[in-house]
């Protein structure tokens, strides 16, 4: 089975200028963890994700001091978030994203997902345009249909 | 880095090295001599202007050290220190350890629960943690710690991290003289020299919280306008519960056991030299081996995160620079490079031992003010070495060479790793990038005044003699 029968082709995405605090609005909408950043020629230029807003609020220490752990939110915190709403989202989306082919397998994304902890993986077409998204779920269901665990979507 | 820049960077890296080696040729060093000489140059260089490739750079000089014939398979080994390295990744896990059972956050709720705390107050604090904790882990970790905790109390009462964050740099470069355990470089000595850690306790620790006493002194009067505003801050915003909850206090029983082994092992440590005489053991085979016996034990406590304490912990990518710059600054003493330096050295300035101790300190404080100070001592080491043969006491030149190399550190903003890592994290939390010349003015006047003191204390003292 290949990406193209289980992409999901109607791909919500954000553009480089939008704000981030629009931008997190729109994944808290549609309860998704990631959105993929395209240019006005439908071109891929990076993933905002939840993870990269974290990364920013939390202090760039808190993964080298161990165990130090805050009971109450410092006050940091509430000011990066502040800091963050007028600025663009091309300011701490990551920019090397995971991709693949409409033709590659399900085991292939599958395997990608667990290597790259990618939860939502962009599909691109031979002029590197978007043409679909494919999530954990997503593979994850079709081996389920397979296994005919799931009658009908 | 655009390729121009790195084509420039280039050139230079092989003109300095040439220049080195042109004149280790002029001045009377063979053939071999001289390819030590410019291979060991090229590390020098390296750390200085392509500080990312340093590891590759020393793999090949190693590799072309081996080939040219320079020196042979069982001296380059023999060369790389395995004692040192063995001791510093002991070490690595026991912080690891000590940083997962929440030793650091413990520490800092310290701080944080000072009844009536003042600004003097809290300089004092955090320069005095600083400095111990330099002396006892190494001073990455340390100042990792002092610069979150920094960052958050001053971040609680409004003021500008800036000025706290130079002064526990400060604390941090001073402090790691104290014992073996605070800067890779005391170790280093420790092993080449046979200084013991009761030597370090002695000697080295009262000259530490000497220069410490008199920074603190300075940086109070220095920053008063700063230390004016957050006293002002404290009493107006107050240390309240917020204040006291903000970092939580660790799980106890883990914590009292990690406590109790780095406590025995900083006692083992300090005995080291008394129960090697009672064991008959040769010098400083305790010292080394009591982090690695820690260590061991740790892995069996914990064995189901022993391979993360040795994966994520021990930090290789440093260990194994530091093992073939040993092994490159061996080779200078192996091919006789080095013996020709210091007898040059000695026919130039004279065999005054207080002379020679000055040039020491003052050429390594400058000196590890833009290098690496583990470069910097790896390449003074031979050459020490080399005055023992011309019956020179070597005791006060390798203080001269500790002392030198860390309070250095304090010189320039680059001067130390400590300087680096709290530096960047200021302008990665806060977005203060600090300026050059501002660092330099304290820099200037705590690095110049510390060193002087260690100079007069060992022109004077006949303490650092014997």
């Amino acid at each position: 089975m290949k990406v193209n029968q289980i992409m999901s082709k109607e791909v919500i995405s954000i553009k480089p200028k939008d704000n981030i605090k629009d931008a997190l609005m729109t994944l808290f909408k549609y309860k998704i963890s990631g959105l993929p950043v395209i240019d006005e020629n439908q071109r891929l230029v990076g993933m905002f994700t939840e993870k990269d807003i974290l990364r920013e609020i939390l202090p760039s220490y808190i993964e080298r001091v161990g165990r130090f752990v805050y009971e109450e939110n410092p006050k940091s915190i509430r000011k990066r978030l502040e800091t963050l709403t007028g600025l663009p989202v091309s300011l701490i989306m990551r920019k090397e994203v995971v991709t693949v082919s409409e033709d590659t397998t399900l085991c292939e994304v599958g395997q990608l997902m667990l290597l790259q902890k990618a939860r939502r993986i962009p599909v691109l077409d031979n002029q590197k345009k978007v043409v679909g998204i494919v999530a954990r779920e997503d593979v994850i269901k079709a081996y389920a249909k397979e296994a005919g665990w799931i009658v009908s979507d | 880095m655009d390729s121009k820049r790195l084509i420039l960077k280039f050139i230079l890296l092989f003109g300095l090295t040439f220049l080195t080696g042109l004149i280790s040729s002029r001045i009377g060093f063979n053939t071999q001599q001289v390819i030590s000489m410019s291979i060991f140059s090229v590390s020098v260089f390296a750390t200085l202007l392509f500080w990312d490739f340093r590891v590759a750079i020393a793999f090949l000089g190693v590799g072309m050290l081996l080939l040219t014939k320079t020196v042979d398979l069982e001296n380059i080994i023999k060369f790389a220190s395995l004692e040192v390295i063995l001791f510093l990744m002991g070490m690595m896990v026991l912080v690891g350890l000590l940083k997962e059972s929440g030793f650091f956050a413990w520490l800092i709720t310290l701080i944080l629960r000072t009844k009536n705390l003042t600004a003097k107050k809290f300089v004092f604090i955090i320069s005095i943690l600083s400095a111990l904790l330099s002396c006892v882990v190494d001073e990455v970790t340390s100042i990792v710690f002092m610069s979150a905790a920094v960052l958050e109390i001053c971040d609680y009462f409004e003021v500008e991290p800036t000025v706290y964050i130079i002064i526990s740099i400060l604390a941090t470069n001073i402090g790691s003289t104290g014992t073996v355990l605070g800067n890779p470089i005391g170790i280093l000595i420790a092993s080449k020299s046979g200084l013991t850690f009761e030597d370090f306790l002695f000697k080295a620790f009262p000259l530490m919280l000497i220069c410490l006493l008199i920074t603190i002194f300075l940086v109070i009067i220095w920053y008063r306008k700063s230390i004016i505003k957050l006293d002002k801050n404290m009493n107006e915003l107050k240390a309240n519960e917020i204040l006291i909850r903000l970092i939580s206090v660790p799980p106890e029983k883990k914590l009292r056991v990690s406590l109790s082994i780095f406590g025995i092992t900083l006692l083992f440590i300090s005995l080291h030299h008394r129960l090697e005489l009672l064991w008959y053991l040769e010098t400083n085979t305790l010292l080394l081996s009591i982090p690695l016996l820690s260590a061991g034990a740790i892995m069996i406590w914990k064995w189901n995160k022993a391979r993360s304490y040795i994966e994520k912990d021990v930090d290789w990518w440093t260990l194994l620079f530091f093992m073939f710059l040993f092994a490159k600054a061996g080779t200078l003493k192996y091919t006789g490079a080095t013996d020709i330096i210091a007898k040059k050295a000695v026919s130039i300035i004279g065999n005054n031992l207080n002379f020679l101790s000055g040039i020491i300190l003052w050429v390594s404080f400058l000196g590890s003010s833009i290098l690496d100070n583990v470069v910097l001592v790896a390449a003074f080491i031979p050459i020490i070495q080399g005055f023992q043969a011309l019956n020179l006491n070597l005791q006060p030149l390798w203080w001269a060479l500790l002392f030198g190399g860390c309070f250095g550190g304090n010189l320039t903003m680059v001067g130390s790793t400590a300087n680096i890592v709290a530096l960047g994290l200021l302008e990665k939390e806060r977005g203060i990038r600090m300026n050059f010349f501002r660092w330099l003015g304290i820099g200037l006047v705590i690095g110049i005044i510390t060193t002087s003191v260690a100079w007069v204390t060992l022109l004077f003292i006949p303490h650092y003699y014997r």
